[in-house]
């Protein structure tokens, strides 16, 4: 089920009946007709092994089940939204930026570790992200938070994009990501530019980017 | 030359083949093809610069970004308005500036009052020379022209440049009234008169003047 955007910060999404979706607890700012909010014990879709994964990725930000028949607006804290419509690739985005998407689409966490080695390890600490990103698979749409507006960026092959580690809002597509440095001396002896560490992303795809460098 | 263009109302991209731009430490959100980042010690203009923007608190942390492909540049979500100068001087505050064609000289200048009423300093940051500069604002800047005909009074907090041959002045209405509390809020004002354009953003910033 598609989102109506309403305005730059509120989204609206048509629930049936046999249809779920998952937003970030709290974001409900407004709904009509029969619309049940459950929090989600289990800590989204995947059963026991999936939540522990979570757990231990600290990817687990409180979701709630919603259900029913009617529409429900979501925003949260005045952030802007950026609605992203998935078809059959993954979107990698962080846990706490997911404000709500479609109950068809499958999620896991991924170990960033696992791209770029010890690089992508030492991602999470500069970065502040964390060693684990939330993944969301399938059909369907997902409306992300960002600071300021978004931009999206395509990355094709032999054409990568380095993108400021607190702009990076989400990616999708087949897309590599990797942290790459421009230290020199000059950053050692505080005399840097402030663009030291970029995430280099490669491959072909998408890379979503805020206009601010501001976490949420 | 390097192009500049808005991608929304709050991100920068500019096209480079090969050249420079200057632009505010820190502001990069992401680049394609090859970028070169280099802080400029003291904010350019070598020794006699950095000395003046010491002396004047016009401090600016300034990179140098120099590639081929495309940088976009973003700061705290501000609406970015882009100026187009031909031999002209652009006056902001050094605050208000995200991004300069490298090209441009960069300077300081000293405002009188109007400065200290704006909570700036005495002093504000020139650019000058032929080609384009970034400026940054909260929310979306109203460009106004100002001709000999038609002088333009602005509020201190709401300014955020002004370009072309405009004179200044320190406006105040402060009357008795204004010592017993009852005040407009809008005591203090700068005037343009001349030729030129005048950049204002639709919020204001706190200030000595917004008070009274």
């Amino acid at each position: 089920m598609p989102f109506r955007e309403v305005n730059s910060r509120v989204v609206e999404a048509v629930i049936a009946p046999g249809q779920k979706m998952f937003s970030q607890r709290g974001a409900m700012l407004a709904y009509r007709g029969e619309v049940s909010f459950t929090p989600n014990v289990q800590g989204g879709q995947g059963g026991v092994m999936s939540m522990i994964g979570r757990r231990v990725a600290n990817e687990a930000t409180p979701l709630m089940t919603v259900e029913g028949n009617g529409t429900v607006m979501f925003g949260h804290g005045g952030h802007h939204i950026q609605v992203i419509q998935l078809s059959g690739d993954t979107l990698y985005v962080e846990a706490d930026r997911l404000l709500a998407f479609d109950g068809t689409l499958t999620q896991g966490t991924m170990f960033m570790g696992s791209q770029g080695g010890v690089m992508g390890m030492v991602r999470g600490q500069v970065t502040g992200q964390g060693l684990f990103t939330t993944t969301l698979k399938g059909h369907g749409a997902v409306a992300v938070m960002a600071h300021g507006g978004v931009i999206e960026l395509p990355v094709t092959p032999g054409r990568a994009v380095h993108v400021d580690p607190q702009a990076y809002v989400a990616h999708h597509g087949d897309v590599r990501n990797k942290l790459s440095t421009a230290l020199g001396w000059r950053d050692m002896v505080g005399r840097g530019s402030g663009e030291a560490f970029q995430l280099e992303l490669s491959g072909s795809g998408a890379v979503y980017v805020q206009a601010s460098e501001e976490k949420l | 030359m390097a192009t500049f263009r808005l991608q929304g109302s709050k991100v920068l991209a500019v096209d480079m083949t090969g050249d420079t731009v200057k632009a505010k430490n820190g502001s990069m959100v992401a680049y394609d093809g090859q970028m070169a980042f280099k802080k400029m010690t003291g904010g350019g203009e070598g020794l006699r610069g950095m000395v003046t923007r010491r002396l004047t608190g016009e401090q600016m942390t300034v990179m140098e970004v120099k590639g081929q492909g495309t940088c976009w540049f973003a700061d705290r979500a501000s609406e970015i308005s882009l100026v187009h100068l031909r031999g002209e001087t652009l006056y902001v505050e050094s605050s208000n500036l995200l991004c300069t064609d490298a090209g441009l000289r960069t300077g300081t200048t000293f405002t009188g009052l109007r400065g200290a009423s704006q909570g700036n300093g005495l002093f504000t940051t020139t650019v000058e020379g032929s080609g384009q500069a970034a400026i940054m604002s909260d929310g979306p800047a109203v460009v106004l022209r100002v001709t000999p005909q038609y002088p333009l009074s602005v509020d201190p907090g709401a300014y955020i440049a002004h370009q072309g041959d405009l004179r200044q002045d320190f406006q105040s209405g402060v009357t008795f009234r204004t010592f017993l509390g009852e005040g407009g809020g809008e005591a203090f004002q700068i005037r343009f008169e001349g030729d030129g354009l005048v950049y204002v953003q639709p919020s204001e910033r706190n200030t000595v003047g917004g008070d009274v």
